[in-house]
């Protein structure tokens, strides 16, 4: 059985209090950080553990701060991504809602790391109670000096804000979210320059997310070669996986990273629903494309699901099984990212309406089979040639539907109708 | 200097280009929308795609430092597939109306469609249509074809400062938009310019011609004095529009409002033939009646009696011709500072050139770290500059201060004062701004017309100059003093001296004769502006008043003759802007009806009155203005101005600076008999906004 890090506390009643969490042995990294720890050995720390962003890319976090100028004439910010919206994701929220402080002590640990004196926790604007707590929570670690001036005596200094977004999927791309939190229309900006170097208000900033964040206590306490050991050595540690869909037990798990998806779905997640079969897995988010039922048997890590097409991505993973129409599927999949693309882009803004008008023909049983070449096109064109990661991943998502499950749109040609439905 | 390879070839460029610069380095054309050269890089487009060493998806070139050892392809599949697949996207939901596009002919989209799109639409579902937006009298908007390039917010809110465009929605919904008023810049024509296809484009010459049929001719504009490159677009014998002309120390690659759109004034309210008054009504008669009645009002007359004023349209050569005849009536008295602006040695001509000229040059202001604005609003008086000054407040590091009427420049202005006073306050160093002035390196000061055109004008003069040498405005390659014209013919007129000559008059001094009795005639060439009831009601209670210009304005309204001259898109001329600068104007049509060019105006006349003019040809005059003052001969080249003492020690007047230009849309006589322009003061003066009224019109 693994030992729960991460969502250790969170089954602990009221954990989200600063008195719990402190009782758990809470602020405990954050005063060994201060007294023992220069930020260049900090930054050391995180590099030697191999920690990898859980926001969806999987950059190793400690060589992303290691890319902050060192100039101590420069501001410097941190931003936490908590924006989540990417559909089947429900893992930073529990982090906020249970267990706010783990988040922020990782905050103020990384904010030391760079040189940030100010931060920001960009929450999805939904997440009312997440928003609660975590403001009740910045108040608490206010009070008991873990923020503010002179954090435990010493000569760092950090203030915090809760920024909240208004429900658009693109603030969770980074720089659309500085954008967001400058009060600007949030879309992506161009890179380089690079956050790290010049992000919000043009200062080097670092954007992590809510999960990287919180492995932070945990390493400072028991070490980066505690870390490393947890699953595989490149891509290692704790790691929340999202569960939903046609599976029996739904739920956030926190299991180590390269565990088989496989064994994800079937043991930990009970399998499919009574009767059913599974027809396909989508492991990390609506972003990442779908995986057959032959495929289950890949870990669950940043660079074994790479190796077959798809990606770990925010470990939202979704269970399909053989009732789902993988048409309609796929046409509510690019109907939200059409819904959400920023427009900023030719290929995305454009791409996606015209992939969602075909689709939407598909799945009514009034399509043709040029269609399907035609989607094969408009995905190869809005492919790698899109401004962000956004248009990339929905181009991506619907072509390993039509990649694996071709026969299914063609029956609806065939049939004039949905099989399914 | 980054060494790139692209396509294969080594090259070295530049550093701090983009990989697109360097793809037109090496003679690489990248097509390319939302990219502007002036403005920020956006990257939106995705046209601009190429290939970049090892990298895994192909990248904007646009927006791409080059760097050194890269190595581009943009020839290869990937890169023409990518460009077909976002041309694709970009004609899916466009129109396809070329036809009845006015951008049609000199369209981004139509042309890069020929090159990179398919013959062939594979797009089977509706395309969306997006409503029209209100951007005031000027633009219209067909937004349906609309490529989402932002081009337009970027020069909205960049070049123009005004932050009134911005994008609404999301996705396939995004829609640009401006706040349904008028944009509020007089900047804003460019808007059509930049944007690449004809979602944009000009109201008032909308469905009025195509590109192709019109004959292009590069000019120079002579509606402020800033002289920006122009072309003047005509069929037959009408000026179709004004679009700007690249001259990158001058006007970059914009134009003003009213440099583009007065346009439609050049065909409204023509003198087309001469008129002489009889009995108390003008009436039309041929050139030489017109003539022969000038000469029997001269005929014995004293040249002391004579006198002329200058306008602010009149090209050098025609303010040469009269300055000559009136030598040769033996007249002193002649001014071309209609506005009583009190430039210039009392007598003895001009002074030093320095004492006149913008001398810091329009480019020049990119070098200065701090400005003084005095008496003057220079969005109203030369947009351009006031563009230039924006640009420089944009770099960053650089305070204006203003001395005058609070006016909104579209960058931030630290207004100190109202008049003189403030004015000899900071020349004694005292007030925070002085300590700007003294921690700047290259300090400017701009002085406009409302500081001088005044009873203490040259006092003002005076203490500006003192300001300017105590502050270091004055060294080695730095010349901080300038003075912002208005008049498009004012320089050339300082310049080739037509000033009071000895015992002359000014233009108060021939006013102020008129009602003594002391000045019986006037010849007024295109000059508007002066208070007209000061020249009596008529010949017999006041002065003669010839009147030589192209509208029936103002002067024409008085004069006793008037002799129909041609307007600056109609004949060869020489304008020397408010820097110095000596261009020339170009013909693009011939002048209407009867009316000529003014220098030949003045020619025929000299015989008439028996003082024939030693020129037969432009050559010619133009050989006599080199040997009246060299700087005729540099077409286009500023050289420092020698500084000098100018100005005058006296006392100053307690009373604030005025306003030089009341209304922008209405400063001559062109832009008063514009409908463009008159409907421009009416959205823009009436607290503007105004409507949208949703339809073509
Ligand atoms: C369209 C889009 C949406 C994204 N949404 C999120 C999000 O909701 N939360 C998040 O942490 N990262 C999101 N990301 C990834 C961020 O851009 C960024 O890579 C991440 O926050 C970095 O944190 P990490 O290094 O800790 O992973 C999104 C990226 C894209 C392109
Ligand atoms: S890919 Fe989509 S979301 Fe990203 S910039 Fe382009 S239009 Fe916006
Ligand atoms: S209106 Fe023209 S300039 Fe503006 S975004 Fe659309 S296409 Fe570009
Ligand atoms: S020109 Fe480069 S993206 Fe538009």
């Amino acid at each position: 059985m693994f030992d729960k890090v991460l969502l250790k506390n969170a089954e602990i009643p009221n954990a989200h209090g600063i008195g719990a969490y402190e009782a758990a042995g809470g602020y405990r990294a954050l005063a060994t950080v201060l007294h023992e720890y220069s930020p260049d050995e900090l930054i050391q720390l995180v590099k030697d553990s191999n920690l990898r962003g859980r926001g969806g890319a999987g950059f190793p976090t400690g060589v992303k701060w290691g890319f902050v100028p060192k100039d101590p004439a420069l501001e410097k910010y941190l931003c936490c991504n908590a924006d989540e919206s990417e559909p089947g994701t429900f893992k930073d929220r529990v982090i906020m809602e249970k267990d706010p402080h783990q988040m922020i002590e990782g905050m103020v640990i990384g904010a030391y790391a760079i040189g940030a004196q100010k931060a920001y926790i960009y929450i999805r604007g939904e997440y009312v109670l997440s928003i609660e707590r975590t403001e009740a929570a910045l108040k608490e670690a206010y009070r008991k000096g873990y923020l503010g001036e002179r954090i435990l005596g010493t000569d760092f200094n950090l203030e915090m804000f809760v920024h909240c977004g208004a429900g658009a999927y693109i603030c969770g791309e980074e720089t659309a979210l500085l954008e967001s939190v400058e009060g600007r229309r949030a879309q992506p900006k161009l890179k380089p320059p690079f956050p790290v170097v010049e992000g919000l208000y043009g200062c080097p900033t670092v954007i992590n997310n809510v999960e990287t964040l919180a492995c932070l206590p945990h390493i400072v306490q028991r070490g980066a070669e505690w870390f490393r050991g947890i699953g595989p050595e490149r891509s290692p540690g704790p790691k929340l996986y999202c569960l939903s869909g046609h599976v029996r037990k739904p739920g956030l798990y926190e299991l180590p990273m390269g565990i088989s998806l496989r064994e994800l779905v079937e043991d930990h997640g009970g399998g499919p629903r009574s009767g059913g079969r599974i027809k396909a897995v989508i492991p990390g988010g609506v972003s990442a494309p779908m995986i057959p039922e032959s495929g289950l048997d890949v870990a669950m890590d940043f660079d074994s699901l790479a190796a077959i097409d798809t990606m770990l991505g925010s470990a939202g993973v979704i269970v399909l099984d053989e009732t789902a129409c993988v048409v309609r599927v796929a046409k509510r999949i690019t109907e939200f990212f059409n819904h959400e693309s920023c427009g900023k882009c030719t290929p995305c803004r454009e791409g996606l309406d015209w992939a969602v008008k075909i689709l939407r023909r598909l799945e009514d049983g009034r399509g043709k089979h040029e269609d399907l070449d035609q989607l094969e096109r408009l995905c190869g064109s809005i492919f790698g040639n899109s401004f962000c990661a956004l248009g990339d991943g929905a181009a991506w998502a619907l072509s390993a539907a039509l990649k694996h499950f071709r026969d299914e749109f063609v029956r609806h040609i065939e049939d004039g109708r949905c099989p399914f439905h | 200097m980054p060494k790139l390879t692209i396509d294969g070839k080594e090259i070295e460029v530049p550093g701090g280009l983009t990989v697109l610069q360097a793809c037109e380095l090496a003679g690489v054309e990248i097509p390319r929308f939302c990219y502007h050269e002036r403005l920020s890089v956006a990257g939106n487009c995705r046209m601009c795609l190429v290939e970049m060493g090892q990298a895994p998806k192909p990248i904007a070139s646009c927006a791409m430092p080059a760097g050194d050892g890269m190595v581009i392809r943009t020839d290869t599949p990937v890169v023409k597939k990518a460009r077909q697949g976002v041309m694709e996207f970009l004609l899916i939901n466009h129109p396809l109306d070329c036809p009845i596009c006015d951008q049609g002919g000199e369209c981004d989209l139509q042309d890069q469609a020929m090159a990179f799109g398919v013959d062939h639409s594979r797009y089977q579902e509706n395309k969306r249509a997006v409503p029209e937006k209100y951007m005031g009298p000027l633009i219209k908007t067909i937004m349906t074809r609309c490529i989402h390039c932002t081009r337009c917010i970027r020069f909205a809110t960049e070049i123009a400062g005004v932050e009134e465009m911005g994008a609404l929605n999301r996705g396939g919904h995004v829609e640009i938009t401006t706040l349904e008023k008028a944009i509020d810049s007089e900047l804003s024509g460019n808007l059509i310019d930049v944007c690449p296809v004809g979602a944009l484009t000009s109201r008032p010459y909308a469905f009025t011609a195509r590109s192709w049929e019109l004959r292009k001719t590069n000019s120079v504009d002579a509606l402020d004095a800033v002289g920006s490159n122009i072309r003047v677009d005509a069929r037959g014998r009408e000026v179709m529009r004004v679009l700007p002309r690249l001259h990158e120390d001058v006007n970059e690659e914009w134009i003003s409002d009213k440099t583009r759109y007065a346009c439609d004034g050049l065909a409204r309210q023509r003198l087309d033939r001469p008129y002489l008054r009889k009995d108390g009504r003008l009436r039309p008669v041929s050139w030489d009646e017109a003539f022969r009645a000038i000469a029997a009002r001269l005929d014995g007359l004293d040249g002391g009696k004579i006198a002329a004023l200058a306008g602010d349209l009149c090209d050098a050569e025609s303010m040469l011709a009269l300055k000559d005849l009136m030598a040769a009536l033996g007249s002193p008295h002649l001014d071309c500072r209609q506005d009583g602006a009190k430039i210039g040695a009392k007598i003895g001509g001009a002074g030093p050139r320095a004492g006149y000229l913008f001398n810091t040059t329009i480019a020049g202001i990119e070098r200065a770290d701090a400005a003084l604005l005095v008496g003057t609003n220079p969005r109203h008086e030369a947009t351009l500059v006031n563009a230039r000054l924006r640009k420089r407040f944009l770099m960053g590091g650089f305070r204006v201060g203003l001395i005058g009427a609070p006016c909104d420049l579209s960058y931030p202005v630290d207004t100190l004062g109202a008049g003189p006073e403030t004015l000899s306050e900071l020349a004694a160093g005292t007030g925070a701004f002085a300590e700007v002035l003294t921690a700047a390196e290259r300090p400017m000061i701009v002085l406009g017309m409302a500081a001088l055109a005044r009873p203490d004008g040259a006092a003002v003069l005076h203490l500006a100059r003192a300001l300017a040498e105590k502050f270091g405005m004055i060294g080695e390659d730095w010349n901080g003093f300038n003075l912002l014209h208005g008049a498009a013919a004012r320089v050339g007129g300082l310049d080739l001296g037509f000033l009071p000559g000895d015992g002359g008059r000014d233009r108060d001094g021939i006013l102020d004769g008129v009602h003594g009795g002391d000045i019986e005639v006037v010849y007024l060439l295109g000059a508007d502006e002066i208070d007209m009831a000061r020249l009596g009601p008529n010949a017999q209670e006041g002065a003669f008043v010839i009147y030589q210009g192209h509208h029936g304005d103002a002067g024409a309204h008085r004069a006793d003759v008037i002799l129909p001259g041609a307007a600056y898109t109609e004949k060869n001329g020489t304008y020397v802007n408010t820097e110095g600068r000596v261009q020339l104007g170009r013909l693009a049509v011939s002048p209407p009806g009867e009316a000529r060019a003014d220098w030949t105006i003045l020619r025929a006349l000299s015989e008439v009155v028996g003082q024939r003019l030693p020129y037969d040809d432009l050559g010619a005059l133009r050989q006599r203005l080199v040997a009246v003052n060299p700087v005729f001969a540099a077409v286009d080249r500023v050289e420092a101005a020698p500084w000098g003492e100018f100005g005058e020690q006296g006392k100053l007047d307690g009373a604030p600076f005025g306003v030089a230009v009341e209304n922008y849309y209405m400063t001559d006589p062109i832009s008063r008999a514009s409908e463009t322009m008159a409907s421009c003061a009416e959205v823009f003066g009436s607290g503007r906004a105004g409507e949208a009224t949703g339809t073509d019109g």
